[in-house]
């Protein structure tokens, strides 16, 4: 019944939508670290001839209402997207886990406290408590990070605490019990590799989404300061210049989506993988 | 499939569309919400021009102006003022009514809105008022007023401006708080309908006393994304629209087919103010450079040639006692760069700024951002929510604050709210001094007592030359109005000032 | 059975509570000022103390937070501070809106999602099924405000069918539907997306049981076999799925509302944040929070009722 990671790795190589996800997300994580030598211009130069310019030989991707090149600017621009999108995803993942495996292996009080509180952050649409928290700790991409993890974290909890609350019944955990391993060394050697695949396809999903509130917040007005670059951002400085040229809002929303695409084919991917009933 | 299926469901709304016998007026305004219009405590641009359909003065602004010049009677008749200047007695035109059933304006109304204006309580230009000794009513259609000091513009605080409009004293009274968001007046126009985020209704008032309007109902839109107010505006959803205080939009709506594009003043004077009291700033040295740094002209150009004059003083152009040849400083890098090395700072220096992310205040800070870059001054701005901003900069946080307004044409008022030590920001009498500006102090209290008009405006003057080698403040450029309407409307005079920053819809504005 | 509904509504109260107190503490805590939105940005620092004394801003955090509670309580979420108006009027002003959409969106998610789902599942790999996913995947991928500018551009400006400004003008019924087309349909997308997934497995796993199996043995016609025996299977997860992304709905519906100008909840709370009117912004987020906890509630009875073997956690 049990799959060895051999099979789960063909069978992931057989997943062309798979291997496109890890294509496009490279790609595009290269490019952004690229970006101090591919970008054809400082992204924060403003150039009072080339405002609003449309696509052309210099400009390839025209330029904003400033005259600032938007190509060099959705390329730094991932930097800060991209960054801030891993950055709390981890920090969502890493919190949210250990606070699940802790509650859903202890139990009792502190097991109860934990669904209280998961419940509670559950009841609030995600983007508004986004929103809310960006508000009151201020826009930094430190805080953005904290604002982007908190959402992230419950679902986390819970999962990690469903899963752990399973395996604590099964045998090897009694086992190990019996042969004196402290409670540290079952919760992390022991239960949480168990669950490590089912936390990383829902890690990668999760990094859409905060790579996707990231740039929601940006576009409400809401993310790092200006000149800074960040996708949400330019989007939103295209969006305010529709009428001048669509393209100043398509081509950031397009390097949105195929980042975002990529996350969901590397999450719908692995999800097929690793599920034992069998890519279906 | 799906195209035809939506083209069909189009179709039909199209047919099922009622047709409209009544003449809707749509305006659309870039803003989120209404701010207040209660006419005493409307400040925001959004509100101004609401109130100026809704209400009116003793006198006017003539509509279409925005200069205290062209004054011309409204519930007043007639006025006279002594030979001291400081007693000034208003004949009242008879037979005018209130919105609804609130009854006749009389002299009561008139005393109560002018006491009501100069409370602090209940009015946010209370200070304008504080010269005002006496209003009393003689009788029913005549008011007379004392003033503590004869003032230049008395006839700006009667106008239908800020506090100068005229509330029925019944009404206020029996709303109480919710006077805020039904505010009764004379004028044409009432409120009839507000929808939180979306829009205000007006209709026209059929007791108007200079005749019933011709447009039956104005539907004032709040739409805060610039881009979907354009959009509405070109598919014809808007009749007028709040244009961008930019030189492209303004070009690329006058090539929209029935069009009309009109840029008006008063022109909002956008000003760098610099904090004295903050490093690196306290050093005059600094802010030598930051002022030889900004390029007014390039500033003034970025914005565009039509829509934006380079600042001439720190007070806005026009105004009773500006200096309009005020000697500023020059764009000079070079200059800068020295005193930046003489002041001790030989690789540069960062001022921290606190700034809104309202866009088009933003956009010019990041053009002044670019340009002290080149002097080495490393603006680094904490882009916060405009209430946050708001608020921030009266805590004294910021280093240099961006600031654009325009206030009463008055030097006084200007000088009074943004340089004057009284005003400083973190004091308990603060306004706007963002800089801890107590340059010209005396000069400024010494001008608004002063009763010879050529000996004010040397006062004013000099003022306005210590605040420029203070250096509490780097005047940067002058914007000005900007709306467009179909060529279906017509106002019904020529819109070339909007002293309510807004079109005035009047009882002979007209919609095709 | 029925203890069980009582046991889950009792267990929400608690969560509710924390909810309150969770609003309330982080609206207290969002920096800013509504005095300079009520007082207009001439007014001095003396006027402005006066008026945060008036408005109760002034008095001791528990103090507040007593009369907040006891509000709630009573069903009264208080008046807007720059307004003055009753939060209840504002929300009863928006609800509608929001209503409208989410249900519409809803509707567009299992028009367009079922269908799409069990006609994937019968095709596996062959051309619906890629469709399906491809379609599912463009759903999840897209942001909300991306979808939205596009549709924006294609159906508002270039094609003139729909309304750049979506928010009604009468109360006439044709323009209400105009004025909803569009938002639902963004909105509806992540719906669509979501749906067809769990109508596609769903659909799957019910067509390799064995009674499928057996009834197409028995030579009944696909169509029967599909719709009668394997789709009812899947009614279950959809609603299941539908309760858990409302939180997601609520989210997106704030982006759709801002770019189609949109009045409804999402967007009078970023109005509300943005003036920093406290009273109306937390008001706003106990009614959202409200929502979602109600949801979350119905959610689990649907379960409750389909599948007895569910206990309270």
């Amino acid at each position: 019944m049990t799959q060895t990671p051999n099979t789960a790795a063909r069978r992931a190589m057989r997943t062309p939508g798979l291997l496109l996800g890890v294509v496009l997300t490279v790609a595009m994580i290269a490019a952004a670290l690229a970006a101090p030598w591919i970008a054809p211009f400082d992204p924060n130069e403003q150039d009072v001839l080339a405002i609003l310019a449309a696509p052309d030989a210099t400009h390839l991707l025209g330029a904003d209402a400033f005259g600032r090149d938007v190509l060099s600017r959705i390329l730094w621009g991932a930097r800060i997207s991209l960054y801030v999108g891993f950055l709390s995803t981890l920090a969502g993942v890493v919190a949210g886990t250990t606070v699940g495996v802790v509650a859903g292996y202890y139990g009792g009080l502190v097991d109860r406290i934990v669904v209280a509180a998961t419940d509670v952050l559950l009841s609030f649409p995600q983007l508004i408590m986004g929103l809310l928290l960006v508000a009151v700790l201020g826009a930094s991409i430190g805080n953005l990070v904290l604002a982007i993890a908190v959402t992230a974290a419950p679902a986390f909890i819970r999962m990690a605490r469903g899963s752990t609350l399973a395996m604590r019944e099964r045998d090897f955990v009694d086992a190990c019990r019996s042969l004196g391993y402290s409670d540290l060394r079952i919760m992390f050697f022991h239960i949480l590799p168990n669950i490590l695949d089912e936390l990383v396809v829902m890690a990668s999903l999760w990094l859409a989404s905060a790579i996707r509130t990231e740039s929601t917040l940006a576009f409400i007005g809401l993310s790092v300061p200006p000149p800074t670059a960040t996708w949400g951002g330019i989007v939103r400085d295209g969006f305010d210049n529709l009428l001048d040229g669509p393209w100043l809002a398509l081509f950031p929303s397009l390097a949105i989506l195929v980042v975002m695409i990529g996350l969901n084919l590397i999450g719908d991917g692995l999800r097929d993988a690793t599920d034992p009933k069998g890519a279906q | 499939m799906k195209r035809h299926l939506l083209a069909a469901t189009a179709l039909l709304f199209a047919t099922l569309a009622p047709a409209s016998a009544e003449t809707i007026l749509n305006v659309g305004m870039a803003a989120a919400d209404v701010g207040q219009i209660d006419p005493h405590r409307a400040t925001s641009t959004q509100d101004k021009p609401v109130v100026s359909w809704m209400f009116n003065g003793l006198v006017r602004f003539k509509p279409g102006s925005a200069s205290l010049e062209a004054m011309e009677p409204d519930l007043a008749e007639s006025w006279e003022k002594s030979a001291d200047g400081k007693t000034w007695t208003f004949k009242l035109r008879k037979g005018v009514k209130f919105h609804g059933d609130w009854g006749e304006m009389t002299a009561d109304d008139v005393v109560y809105s002018l006491k009501r204006a100069g409370d602090p309580k209940t009015s946010s230009f209370a200070a304008d008022y504080a010269v005002m000794e006496t209003i009393e009513a003689v009788d029913p259609s005549t008011v007379r007023i004392v003033l503590k000091k004869p003032i230049p513009a008395l006839l700006g605080l009667v106008a239908n401006y800020h506090g100068g409009n005229i509330v029925s004293k019944k009404a206020a009274e029996a709303l109480g708080a919710d006077f805020r968001t039904k505010p009764v007046g004379t004028g044409p126009f009432q409120v009839v309908d507000y929808k939180s985020n979306e829009s205000l209704t007006f209709a026209a008032n059929p007791a108007y006393f200079r005749g019933v309007p011709k447009i039956d109902k104005i539907v004032y839109r709040f739409i805060p994304a610039d881009a979907a107010r354009d959009l509405a505006f070109t598919s014809g959803e808007l009749d007028v629209v709040y244009g961008r205080q930019d030189q492209r939009w303004v070009e690329r709506f006058q090539k929209e087919p029935h069009t009309v594009v009109e840029v008006v003043k008063p022109a909002e004077l956008s000003v760098l103010h610099l904090n004295t009291a903050m490093k690196p700033l306290d050093d005059k040295r600094v802010r030598e450079a930051v002022a030889h740094a900004i390029d007014r002209a390039q500033l003034a150009s970025f914005k565009g040639a039509t829509t934006a004059v380079p600042a001439v003083s720190v007070v806005p152009t026009g105004y009773l006692g500006t200096d309009e040849k005020a000697k500023l400083y020059d764009y000079d890098l070079a200059k800068a760069k020295a005193l930046l090395k003489e002041a001790g700072h030989p690789d540069g220096v960062a001022i921290k700024a606190i700034q809104t992310s309202l866009p088009t205040m933003l956009a010019s800070m990041q053009v002044a951002q670019a340009q002290l870059k080149k002097a080495g001054i490393d603006l680094q701005l904490e882009v916060v929510d405009h209430q946050s901003f708001h608020a921030q900069i009266r805590k004294d946080l910021s280093g240099a604050v961006y600031y654009a307004a325009a206030r009463f044409p008055v030097a006084d008022v200007y000088l009074k709210q943004f340089y004057h030590s009284a005003a400083t920001v973190g004091t308990p009498t603060a306004v706007t001094n963002f800089s801890h500006c107590a340059a010209a102090d005396a000069e400024i209290d010494a001008a608004s007592i002063e009763v010879d008009p050529v000996k004010q405006k040397e006062l004013w003057k000099t003022a306005q030359k210590k605040i420029i080698d203070e250096v509490c403040a780097v005047p940067l450029f002058e914007q000005l109005q900007v709306w467009a309407r179909k060529d279906t409307v017509d106002y019904g005079y020529k819109f070339e000032g909007a002293i309510h920053l807004g079109p005035v819809i009047t009882e002979a504005s007209t919609k095709k | 059975m029925i203890r069980f509904v009582i046991k889950r509504l009792l267990l929400a109260i608690p969560t509710l509570w924390a909810v309150l107190t969770t609003v309330f503490l982080l609206v207290r805590v969002v920096p800013g000022d509504p005095t300079i939105v009520i007082l207009g940005d001439q007014a001095s620092a003396a006027a402005r103390a006066e008026l945060r004394e008036k408005l109760g801003l002034a008095k001791p955090i528990l103090a507040q937070y007593v009369d907040f509670m006891g509000q709630i309580l009573t069903g009264d979420l208080g008046r807007s501070l720059a307004t003055n108006r009753p939060i209840v009027d504002d929300v009863a002003a928006v609800l509608p809106y929001t209503i409208e959409l989410t249900i519409a969106s809803l509707i567009v998610g299992a028009v367009i999602g079922i269908p799409l789902g069990v006609w994937a599942a019968q095709s596996r790999d062959g051309f619906a099924d890629w469709f399906a996913r491809l379609f599912s995947l463009a759903g999840v991928s897209f942001p909300a405000f991306v979808s939205a500018i596009l549709l924006l551009i294609v159906f508002a400006v270039e094609l003139r069918w729909f309304p750049v400004i979506s928010a009604p003008r009468t109360d006439a019924l044709s323009e209400r539907l105009a004025a909803l087309v569009l938002p639902s349909l963004n909105l509806g997308l992540l719906m669509v997306a979501y749906v067809t997934r769990v109508t596609r497995s769903g659909m799957l796993k019910a067509l390799g049981e064995d009674y499928t199996r057996t009834a197409r043995s028995k030579g009944l016609a696909q169509r029967t076999i599909v719709w009668r025996h394997a789709f009812p299977n899947v009614l279950v997860p959809v609603v299941t799925v539908v309760g858990l992304y409302l939180g997601v709905l609520i989210g997106n519906a704030v982006l759709t509302e801002i770019v189609f100008n949109r009045p409804g909840i999402g967007k009078l709370i970023v109005t509300a944040l943005n003036q920093r009117d406290y009273t109306l912004l937390q008001g706003l987020m106990v009614v959202s929070a409200f929502a979602i906890v109600v949801a979350n509630i119905l959610t689990d009875l649907t379960y409750g009722l389909v599948d007895p073997r569910v206990k309270t956690p």
